[in-house]
């Protein structure tokens, strides 16, 4: 029987970096996966690096810790993910979503985030082909991007030099505990012994913590993503609507959207996205993809002569109160959970690896992760 | 009322069947005439001899004028499905044309949407002058275009031959018809293939008439390199002998000077809506291709849908005009007829071993070689993508290289990309695989604007 230091199950962007985080501290890991590597919501997800959307708070202190780290990783690995700092606009069309935006970029900026607001000739000049009638706005130049298939696939490349393995097609089907602490770890393939788990699993990650004999209740919250024919050079930034905001907190299960506008380097023009609570349905209606055209032609008007040429869709791993869930379990030893990032967790994704490398080897963290422990759930899992 | 998608051979005999049974009929066609890909035809303004290109010329027209004229069809022409669902027995279809949407629900649907030429890559296929016979032919069809003055047909399949006849006879120069498969494969399938007399003479008379026009057919030749000149178009490929696997003959090669080469090895079936209809799809041992399944009579794994035509096998015209028929009237609920369509499918099955696609055709390929044309990915991308990255399956491949995301979405590609990594991965790709890399849940571009006006509907 194979015994690695740590087991991380799952082979997407949280899991990745996680395994590469341990690898560096001297850990010998094993990923495991059911599937391909990035073949989960990574590889549905879009690469958006934000800042700019998350109110003042602990997921905020994670996503700018988390924006840097993913710098660092690219200078330690030898990038290879199209990690780009492109920046962020986002738009206010009414006096009152003006007036909200102003006050949360203050807050933002007083939590260290660079805000600048812009007005329309400075909008404008940055976005040639935003709607004229838009004059108000914030540029955060933090705001980046990578692709995040390539990020997860480059750690786990880096991974394996490392000396670490990566086996995918392997899903987990059991894992024991001795004493409520994690012993073995049970694949179609293989048995692991090890003493560490890391949950990776993103929205299957309830699955995982029930097969260990705890709960999560993490869920999925499907997305939509339109992607255009090229056109190249259209549009220079991430931008989007000051409702976008409200909209990623929000609690309600009906489908949302406010489309976050960007061009990418293939040319191609991506759209996203929606937000709607309905289990893993696949299949889905025309009225998705038309009110994420509708709010992208409302930002930008020429979008209505451009092509769709593609959509796709993707389930978020989502935590009842919109947090990620990073940490060790509350009932069972040696379970750490790196999951729930729901719309952000390509671009949380370092910051968490770096959370739970500290906790495992009980060291010193970056910031009070106790916001995102799993034990938060314990009452709720009582009978 | 009984929706039929593509008027092809297919989609035509299953609107009349279904007609003729005493249903309503719905026929929508992307195109701007009756025919789909086999009797493409030119508007009645231009005056020219259709029956030199197509000898079954006749029986389309035929079958389209009693289509135009029956009392239960209506006709939507230039309206394109451009995405579909199937939801509790119904499905919708989301159709646009000359800029107007319309949603279509429909509780029996009958899909013939066929097939287009398939393409392998190859060192300098994407210079422009490398096409495939089915757009060559549709030129000189569909617009009385020649594509070029001197043209090599090139590839396997029965179709080549009357592609180059009908070049030939239009006054083309075909310099040269490189069929790669062997005679002997022929022989190998004699009694299947004298099941048919009357294709074998068929056959017959286009060998007839190509030495007439003294275009020799060589056998067990391939295009295995494409060569531009100053201009960056075509200006010859290289030819070789190759062996039944389609490896190269090492010192066969030798240069031929054109500025058209036709080349396509079958076809590959457009399962775009069937992706979209959620259909059960498998590959075929036949000739590896993806296609609809079907029962006898021609129903799908979903209620109330039928295929026909090619998207449930390649086998040509008169297999389509059968399983058409077949389709229309199962779906109008009336007697069907399966021995015709038996009989036929034995024939198709037989002619697609005797021309298969040997997997060596991979070695004709370089590092540089583009795979994806859309998104210029070329083998070496690819190789590393699987060898250094770790993908295990095209669906992975493309996620870290972007190859069959472009404008076709892997139709031109998508089976050679599947081909290509199973080959560098050493693991043969999965039926799921295969299927997944026709899925399209966009089947054809549509504007945003065109999409931000769609009425809602409750
Ligand atoms: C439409 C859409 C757009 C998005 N856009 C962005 C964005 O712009 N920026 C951003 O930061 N985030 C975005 N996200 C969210 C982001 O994609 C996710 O938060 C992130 O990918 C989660 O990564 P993960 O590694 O936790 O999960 P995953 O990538 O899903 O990885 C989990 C892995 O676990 C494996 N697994 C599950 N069960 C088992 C088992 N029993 N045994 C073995 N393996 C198992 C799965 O196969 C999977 O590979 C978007 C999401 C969607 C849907
Ligand atoms: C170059 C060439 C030569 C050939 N020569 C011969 C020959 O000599 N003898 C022979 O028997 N066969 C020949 N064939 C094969 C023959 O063309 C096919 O067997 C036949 O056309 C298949 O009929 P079908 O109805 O299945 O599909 P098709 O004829 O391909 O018709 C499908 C139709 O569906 C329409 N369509 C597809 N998707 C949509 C959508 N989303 N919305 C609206 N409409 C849609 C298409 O526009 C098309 O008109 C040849 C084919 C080619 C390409």
């Amino acid at each position: 029987m194979k015994q690695p230091d740590a087991i991380v199950i799952g082979a997407g962007v949280v899991g990745s970096a996680c395994a590469l985080g341990l690898a560096k501290a001297g850990l010998k890991v094993v990923v495991l996966d059911r599937g391909p590597v990035s073949g989960g919501t990574t590889g549905a997800g879009e690469g958006n690096i934000l800042v700019s959307d998350k109110e003042p708070g602990p997921e905020l202190t994670l996503a700018i810790r988390s924006r840097n780290a993913w710098f660092e990783i690219a200078d330690e690995i030898g990038a290879g993910f199209e990690l780009e700092a492109k920046g962020g606009i986002v738009v206010a069309r009414t006096q009152v979503g003006a007036t909200a935006l102003s006050h949360l970029a203050k807050r933002q900026q007083r939590a260290g985030v660079q805000a600048h607001e812009l007005d329309r000739s400075a909008l404008h000049q940055l976005e040639p082909y935003l709607d004229p009638s838009i004059d108000f706005g914030f540029h955060y130049p933090a705001d980046a991007q990578c692709q995040p298939m390539l990020s997860a696939a480059q750690m786990l490349k880096a991974l394996r030099s490392m000396g670490g393995e990566v086996i995918t097609g392997a899903a987990v089907r059991a894992i024991h505990t001795k004493d409520s602490a994690i012993s073995q770890v049970v694949t179609e393939k293989e048995k692991y012994s090890t003493e560490i788990v890391i949950n990776a699993t993103g929205t299957w990650a309830g699955e995982i913590a029930q097969m260990a004999g705890s709960y999560l209740p993490i869920a999925p919250r499907r997305g939509f993503i339109l992607v255009s024919a090229p056109a190249p050079n259209l549009i220079r930034h991430k931008v989007y609507d000051a409702d976008y905001v409200a909209n990623v907190a929000s609690d309600s299960t009906d489908l949302q959207s406010s489309a976050v506008v960007e061009g990418t380097k293939s040319g191609t023009i991506l759209i996203g996205a929606s937000r709607e609570r309905v289990g893993f349905k696949s299949d889905f209606d025309v009225s998705i993809l038309r009110i994420l055209a509708r709010q992208a032609i409302s930002l930008f008007p020429i979008l209505a002569s451009v092509q769709l040429m593609r959509a796709y869709r993707g389930f978020r791993p989502f935590a009842p109160d919109h947090l990620p869930v990073i940490g060790e379990d509350g009932k069972i030893k040696g379970l750490w959970h790196a999951a729930g990032h729901e719309g952000a967790g390509i671009g949380l994704a370092p910051a968490t690896a770096e959370i739970i490398v500290g906790q495992v080897l009980a060291r010193e963290v970056f910031m009070d992760a106790s916001p995102f422990s799993p034990r938060r759930f314990i009452q709720e899992s009582a009978p | 009322m009984i929706t039929v998608v593509g008027a092809g051979p297919a989609g035509l005999a299953a609107a009349l069947s279904a007609a003729n049974a005493g249903e309503s009929v719905e026929l929508i066609e992307s195109g701007a005439r009756l025919g789909g890909q086999y009797w493409r035809n030119l508007p009645n303004s231009i005056v020219v001899d259709q029956q030199a290109l197509n000898h079954d010329f006749q029986s389309g027209k035929v079958l389209r004028e009693k289509v135009q004229a029956h009392p239960n069809i209506t006709v939507l022409l230039n309206t394109q499905v451009w995405r579909a669902s199937h939801e509790e027995g119904i499905s919708i279809l989301h159709t646009i044309s000359g800029g107007t949407t319309r949603e279509i629900r429909t509780n029996k649907l009958i899909l013939a949407t066929g097939a287009y030429d398939r393409t392998l890559p190859f060192p300098g296929w994407d210079i422009p002058g490398v096409m495939t016979p089915g757009g060559v032919q549709a030129l000189l069809k569909g617009n009385n275009v020649k594509a070029g003055k001197k043209i090599v047909i090139a590839g396997t399949g029965p179709f080549l031959l009357p592609v180059a006849t009908g070049l030939a006879k239009y006054g083309v120069d075909v310099v040269g018809l490189f069929e790669a498969n062997r005679l002997r494969r022929w022989i190998w399938q004699l009694p299947a293939l004298l099941n048919n007399i009357s294709a074998i003479k068929e056959g017959a008379s286009y060998l007839h008439t190509l030495r007439k026009f003294k275009v020799r057919v060589q056998r067990g030749y391939a295009v295995v390199e494409a060569h531009s000149g100053s201009d960056g178009n075509l200006s010859a490929v290289t030819v070789a002998r190759v062996k039944s696997d389609f490896s190269v003959i090492e010192g066969s090669q030798r240069k031929v000077v054109c500025d058209v080469a036709a080349i396509g090895w079958g076809f590959t079936a457009d399962l775009s809506l069937a992706g979209n209809l959620g259909l059960m799809q498998q590959v075929s041992l036949l000739d590896g291709g993806t296609y609809v399944v079907v029962d006898e009579h021609q129903g799908t794994s979903q209620a109330g849908i039928f295929a026909a035509g090619e998207i449930t096998g390649i086998g040509g015209s008169k297999l389509s005009l059968a399983e058409g028929e077949i389709a229309g009237s199962a779906a109008a609920g009336s007697e069907t007829n399966t021995s015709k369509k038996r009989k036929l499918a034995k024939f198709a099955s037989a002619l697609l071993r005797t021309y298969p696609v040997g997997p060596n055709w991979q070695s004709w390929l370089k590092p540089e070689t583009t795979i994806c044309r859309c998104e210029e990915v070329t083998l070496e991308i690819i190789e590393k993508s699987v060898l250094d990255l770790g993908a295990t399956d095209s669906r992975t491949v493309k996620l870290f290289t972007r190859c069959g995301m472009g404008m076709c979405q892997g139709r031109i590609c998508g089976r050679s990309v599947n081909d290509v990594v199973a080959r560098i991965s050493g693991k043969p790709a999965s039926d799921a695989d295969r299927v997944s890399s026709a899925a399209r849940p966009i089947a054809s571009p549509i504007l945003l604007g065109e999409l931000a006006q769609i009425p809602i509907v409750d």
